[in-house]
């Protein structure tokens, strides 16, 4: 704008300058005007009119330069428009981006492709102490047992659980044992949604305990006596086990089907006291894999599960096993389980298991065997007094009863409790008492326990 | 023996609708497509959570999802529908809802 007015000033100055000499001469002098004044006054007229016509020039050239500033400026204003849009719109992704953090990102789940292996380690651990009478009390490790997983894609598992314990060494001697058994071990696959093959070492489904009797699933401290008497816990072979669904509503059809070794004898001979009902594996103590006896076992168990709603249900089920048991083949050993389980709630639990088996011997003939075991536990959140200590308490109780068939019985009633610290690390106490016509068997005795499932 | 027998005359009791508080969402319920007419025949299937509660109740109390990541959760189901005899479709479900509540 200043060059504008400074052009303009220009242009007027020849102009200015021409009139001032026209009124400065007088009107009488102008016939007295010599040549040499007018040729003066011609020449200067000349310069003045050609400083006008350079000025004119100039000030064109001043007017094309102003018009490209303009325009520049006009270019610059747009560019610094834009270049304002791009802060804003910057500005406002950083702040939707801010907040996006801000908010916990969705859980999805883990897709497929990038967690297809995997490796895990369960279990659970106890520690005891123990007073029976007649007997010192004392603390003992009673079993420390992980269960390693390992999951090979959507459908094999591969899955081992052990048993470690410790004992003093024999009287006289220093020192103790660590003993390191192997409970199960299998390989499963997951055939489809409703059948699975496993094989191994296999936790046999003769009834639900051996199954569902790891240390904090128990609420007392020691297994049942007639599954520990008269059910092998576990067998070398094969197994397809499942579930079908009936309806919509949660209840289950369960079938499991099994083949294994079975029974041994333990000295080879087919006498009532060499009934080995765990010994079997296929590998003899000589190195030769074998079967002890000619022909495998066979068993299963089938049973359902009726859920009524969450936490409310019933299980019941059957089971049997058939086998030789001694090394000539000439006596069965047979089994058979009834189980059932109820759940009333999250607070009451009742559940119990009827065993009878039967095996044939050279000394003794016929042996009928029988036991059976009904538990019942109730946490007293049930009563709803809002008192956390009591809250986290279960009364449990139990009876056992054990016919071993060779003249021994057995009856068993536990009392106690289980205070929960967590939902997995349980303080257990229980006392048992104890009725045997086997003058051997303490009458009574005191069980505390810490169980923690990992 | 007595108990037993009272066990089993539960049996017939069949099943009850599970409460609608414990709807997750997770759930597989009834068919968005299904003809109107036919959804009111459709009965509520479960969800993860109301088996989830199902299943892991009949042997031990419930694990909290978040003591477990989502991988470590697949092998354990993988491992639990194995030991508790729980159908494929049914162990999907609880799957999904553990995963969904993991600890990552």
């Amino acid at each position: 704008m200043n060059k504008t007015m400074k052009t303009g000033c220009w242009m007027l100055a020849p102009g200015i300058t021409v009139g001032t000499l026209l009124l400065a001469l007088p009107p009488t002098a102008t016939a007295e005007v010599s040549d040499a004044d007018f040729n003066a006054l011609k020449e200067t007229v000349q310069k003045l009119s050609e400083q006008v016509q350079s000025l004119t020039q100039t000030n064109q050239i001043v007017k094309q330069m102003h018009e490209q500033d303009l325009q520049q400026l006009k270019e610059l204003q747009a560019k610094l428009a834009q270049t304002q849009q791009t802060a804003t719109d910057a500005e406002q992704k950083s702040e939707a981006a801010a907040q996006a953090q801000a908010q916990p990102m969705p859980r999805v789940p883990i897709d497929e492709a990038t967690v297809n292996h995997n490796f895990q380690m369960l279990g659970d651990a106890e520690f005891q102490y123990a007073n029976v009478d007649h007997q010192n009390g004392a603390f003992l490790l009673a079993d420390f047992a992980p269960i390693f997983l390992y999951r090979g894609g959507d459908n094999i598992l591969f899955e081992a659980g052990f048993d470690t314990t410790i004992a003093n060494n024999a009287p006289n001697s220093s020192g103790y044992t660590t003993t390191f058994n192997l409970s199960f071990a299998q390989l499963d696959y997951v055939m489809n949604d409703y059948m699975t093959l496993c094989a191994g070492d296999l936790l046999l489904p003769l009834g639900t305990y051996s199954e569902r009797g790891a240390g904090w699933l128990n609420k007392i401290p020691d297994d049942p006596l007639a599954v520990d008497a008269l059910l092998p816990g576990s067998g070398v072979g094969a197994e397809l086990r499942g579930a079908v669904p009936m309806g919509d509503a949660g209840k289950l059809f369960n079938y499991s089907v099994f083949c294994v070794n079975g029974p041994g004898s333990a000295d080879g001979t087919g006498n009532a006291g060499a009934l080995d009902l765990g010994g079997n594996v296929g590998v003899r103590s000589d190195g030769v894999t074998a079967n002890l006896h000619n022909n495998p076992a066979g068993g299963g168990r089938l049973a359902v599960f009726i859920p009524f709603k969450p936490r409310y249900d019933l299980e019941l089920g059957v089971s049997a096993a058939v086998s030789e048991w001694d090394n000539a083949g000439s006596h069965l050993w047979t089994a058979g389980v009834l189980d059932a389980a109820l759940h009333l709630g999250p607070n009451l639990e009742v559940k119990g298991e009827y065993i009878a088996s039967r095996f044939g011997s050279d000394d003794l003939g016929t042996i009928n065997q029988n036991g059976w075991f009904v538990q019942l536990g109730y946490k007293l959140a049930g009563l709803n007094l809002e008192l956390p200590a009591i809250n986290n308490l279960e009364l449990v109780g139990r009876y056992d009863a054990l016919r071993d068939g060779l003249g021994t019985t057995t009856d068993q009633y536990t009392i106690g409790c289980v205070y929960y610290v967590t939902t997995a690390l349980l303080l257990e106490g229980d006392y048992e008492f104890i009725n045997s016509s086997d003058p051997t068997q303490p009458s009574n005795q005191l069980i505390l326990q810490i169980s923690y499932g990992f | 023996m007595s108990a037993l027998v009272l066990l089993g005359v539960a049996v017939p009791l069949g099943y009850a609708e599970p409460p609608a508080d414990t709807s997750p969402s997770n759930s597989v319920a009834g068919n968005p497509g299904a003809p109107a007419a036919g959804q009111a025949a459709v009965k509520k299937q479960l969800t993860g959570a109301e088996l989830y509660s199902i299943h892991c109740n009949r042997c031990h109390a419930e694990r909290y999802p978040t003591e477990r990541t989502g991988a470590q959760w697949k092998t354990i189901m993988l491992h639990m529908q194995v030991r508790a005899n729980i159908p494929g479709q049914q162990a999907r479900l609880i799957l999904q809802y553990l995963q969904e509540n993991s600890g990552r």
